[in-house]
């Protein structure tokens, strides 16, 4: 008798155990765009949370393309309310978002909830994420674009320096010097280079502009006072090298990376997600000793573009947030960013600067190696039109093809550049 | 025998009620809206306020429109007249076959065109890339420079034009075997026996009798290809899709990636309206050169 009264008393505890259990649990809708190596990490990351939540939050992710699907299908989604609860946004396109009116304002309230202060973060990925003074997401990481070399190449060739890192990477003759003792030595293509991809060379190119102190948008003026020669100089450079026979023409972005994993081309203009790529073929054996480092200096200074990785969370319309759903949604993000040192070995710099300060994130190579570049980031201007697979990307890169492969002379692409944005 | 009308007209109401609450539902409201919208300037997703017709004014000063109308056009050019002959110059050569082997031929025509437009395009980017081709290994092998197909402005749309043809022809193929097995036997027998040679008999027999098939295939394949838009979009990722756009890429890029869906419904509304003039125009000359054969 006794016996059964206790399992009756336990059965009822279990019961009422698992329906709170099931009520508290709550499920944070998310999509993401990551689709390489890096979301490979991410979902890994994913599950971590989860098992580290258990019964409580539970993460249930969606990854979408990159690019305009992603983004057009955030914008419809948010327009009838049947948006994620959070989701990955790049920081570029933070501005087109708060003028489309579909992500929800990050409060000081929300981020002393998360434990995070704007001072963990590098001010101008801050920056990026702020418009008009308001907060529109919290910044995950900083992906710039890196030069990845082949140190058996450039040893053969004698343009490894003592430090094994290329040689020449002050200047453009320097560079472009490098560049010729490779072709000497038999490599085929010197400079794996996206050729074929406007959109991509859009970020090689930015960065070649700022070395030169110019912007792409002044006031409300595309391309204002001396910014077109500028761009002009950064196209022929870049035309110079393919008229030489330094870099891979019309080459797309798949082809690119394998001319490069190939040994085909010695150097590669890359993301830094493609360092994933690299680690899990080394890990195989199947790759040369390999490195990445900033991108050379071919004008007055030091300049890499960068994006970030953000959170944002979508403004649904018609549909609020519940109290408990956004706490849960806080706490995802506040978790991820402070997890964030297993995404750096996706190759991108976390955003949040207590985790970079680490003794294990200073050790790990090759980020420890281009994460000085932080200092000389350049982020995409602050504009509705900008961001990736944006408008402003979309004018620019259609010129880039024909100039970069040399159809088309730099100074012909410029005017017609200018003329375009200027009359978005 | 009585017939009550008015139960036959009943029934013949919910029989045909489903299908006109679906047509009506998901072709003519979204029609009546994309009119609307056209008068707009509202983005992608909400509405917008009044502008009369200013999207379509505008129309009248933009170089990207008159690009892909322009390109429209060319890739017509390039599919439908080629497209339809070469179809049925493969016909022609089918049906002159027997038994089982016709069969095979036919399927090895037919089989690109159950492909899906993904698997069309992997198949073409694996053979043309620039890089990693296979067609540049052959052109490599016989010293002349490769040819960035895909990447460049000149090659770009008859390259996509002759994938196309290659896609497509399958249809085409089908339905002119289709026809030329319609035409008697006793025609040809008689034509033999008044010693016709083989290209006035097909001049003064299998083309006129052919010709309702002819007059099919066309206007089918003029409709689909002035709608171009799959490989157009798909062999420009990652390339130069300004230079290669059309109408339908262009209406895309309006509403998805600029967020401007009131212009992209301007170009929508230009784009059912040139099909509908295009369409009726050619079938009207079609007839016409019907009747004056007879």
């Amino acid at each position: 008798m006794n016996f059964r009264r206790m399992m009756a008393v336990a059965m009822v505890a279990a019961g009422g155990f698992w329906s709170v259990a099931a009520q508290a649990e709550e499920t944070v809708a998310w999509w993401d765009f990551l689709g390489g190596g890096d979301g490979v990490r991410m979902k890994q990351m994913i599950s971590d949370f989860n098992a580290a939540h258990a019964g409580k939050i539970k993460i249930d992710a969606t990854t979408l393309e990159w690019g305009t699907p992603f983004y057009a299908k955030v914008q419809t989604s948010a327009g009838v309310g049947e948006a994620p609860d959070v989701m990955t946004y790049h920081a570029s396109r933070i501005p087109l978002a708060v003028s489309q009116d579909i992500l929800e304002e990050i409060t000081a309230d929300d981020m002393s909830k998360m434990g995070l202060s704007a001072s963990d973060f590098a001010q101008t990925t801050m920056d990026a994420v702020t418009v008009d003074g308001k907060q529109y997401a919290v910044p995950l990481d900083t992906h710039p674009i890196v030069l990845y070399y082949n140190r058996d190449l450039l040893k053969k060739a004698g343009v490894l320096g003592a430090d094994g890192r290329p040689m020449g990477m002050k200047n453009k003759e320097e560079f472009t010097a490098t560049l010729q003792k490779l072709k000497d030595a038999g490599v085929e293509f010197p400079l794996g280079s996206v050729t074929a991809d406007g959109n991509f060379m859009y970020r090689t190119i930015y960065s070649l502009v700022c070395q030169q102190g110019g912007e792409l948008l002044t006031g409300n003026e595309f391309l204002a006072g001396d910014n077109p020669e500028k761009l002009e100089k950064a196209l022929a450079v870049l035309q110079g090298w393919t008229k030489a026979g330094l870099q891979s023409t019309y080459t797309d972005y798949p082809a690119t990376v394998a001319l490069f994993t190939s040994g085909k081309a010695a150097m590669m203009i890359n993301g830094v997600w493609e360092v994933p790529t690299m680690t899990d073929l080394a890990k195989q054996g199947k790759l040369f000793d390999w490195g990445a480092v900033e991108i050379p200096v071919i004008f007055d200074k030091p300049c890499t573009y960068a994006d970030s990785h953000s959170f944002a969370i979508p403004k649904n319309k018609g549909k609020g947030i519940s109290p408990q759903k956004r706490a849960a949604v806080l706490e995802v993000i506040s978790w991820m960013d402070k997890h964030s040192l297993f995404w750096a070995t996706a190759g991108h710099i976390p955003a949040y600067k207590p985790v970079t300060e680490t003794a294990e994130y200073k050790a790990m190579e090759p980020n420890a190696t281009y994460s000085p570049l932080t200092a000389n980031m350049i982020f995409d201007p602050k504009s509705p039109k900008a961001g990736v697979a944006g408008p402003i990307f979309d004018i620019m890169s259609n010129y880039f093809v024909p100039t970069l492969n040399g159809e088309m002379d730099p100074g012909e692409a410029v005017k017609s550049i200018k003329e375009e944005l200027n009359s978005m | 025998m009585l017939r009550n009308f008015r139960t036959e007209r009943l029934v013949a109401l919910v029989l045909v009620a489903p299908f006109l609450a679906i047509y009506l539902l998901t072709f003519v409201y979204p029609t009546v809206q994309m009119f609307r919208i056209s008068f707009t300037d509202a983005p992608l997703i909400g509405t917008g306020r009044w502008v009369g017709l200013d999207n379509y004014l505008r129309l009248d000063n933009d170089p990207m429109f008159r690009r892909a109308l322009w390109n429209t056009a060319y890739f017509v050019l390039m599919t439908v007249v080629p497209g339809t002959l070469i179809a049925l110059l493969i016909a022609l050569g089918v049906s002159r076959l027997k038994g089982r082997f016709q069969s095979i031929v036919l399927a090895l025509f037919f089989l690109p065109y159950i492909l899906p437009v993904s698997v069309v395009y992997l198949i073409w980017d694996w053979t043309l890339n620039f890089q990693f081709g296979i067609a540049m290994h052959v052109l490599d092998w016989l010293g002349i420079p490769r040819v960035p197909v895909f990447k460049s402005r000149l090659w770009f749309l008859p390259a996509v034009a002759g994938v196309t043809i290659w896609w497509t022809a399958g249809f085409s193929i089908l339905l002119f075997l289709a026809g030329l097995r319609s035409i008697p036997a006793e025609i040809y027998e008689a034509a033999a026996l008044d010693n016709s040679t083989r290209w006035t008999t097909f001049r003064r027999i299998t083309w006129p009798l052919l010709w309702p098939i002819t007059s099919l295939v066309f206007t089918i394949q003029l409709i689909l290809q002035l709608k171009i838009f799959d490989q157009v979009y798909l062999f420009s990722i990652g390339g130069r899709p300004n230079d290669n756009m059309v109408l339908v890429y262009y209406v895309f890029q309006k509403a998805f990636q600029q967020n401007q869906g009131g212009r992209a419904a301007a170009v929508a509304v230009t784009l059912f309206v040139l099909v509908v003039v295009v369409s009726v125009l050619q079938f009207q000359l079609l007839r016409f050169a019907e009747r004056r054969r007879r």
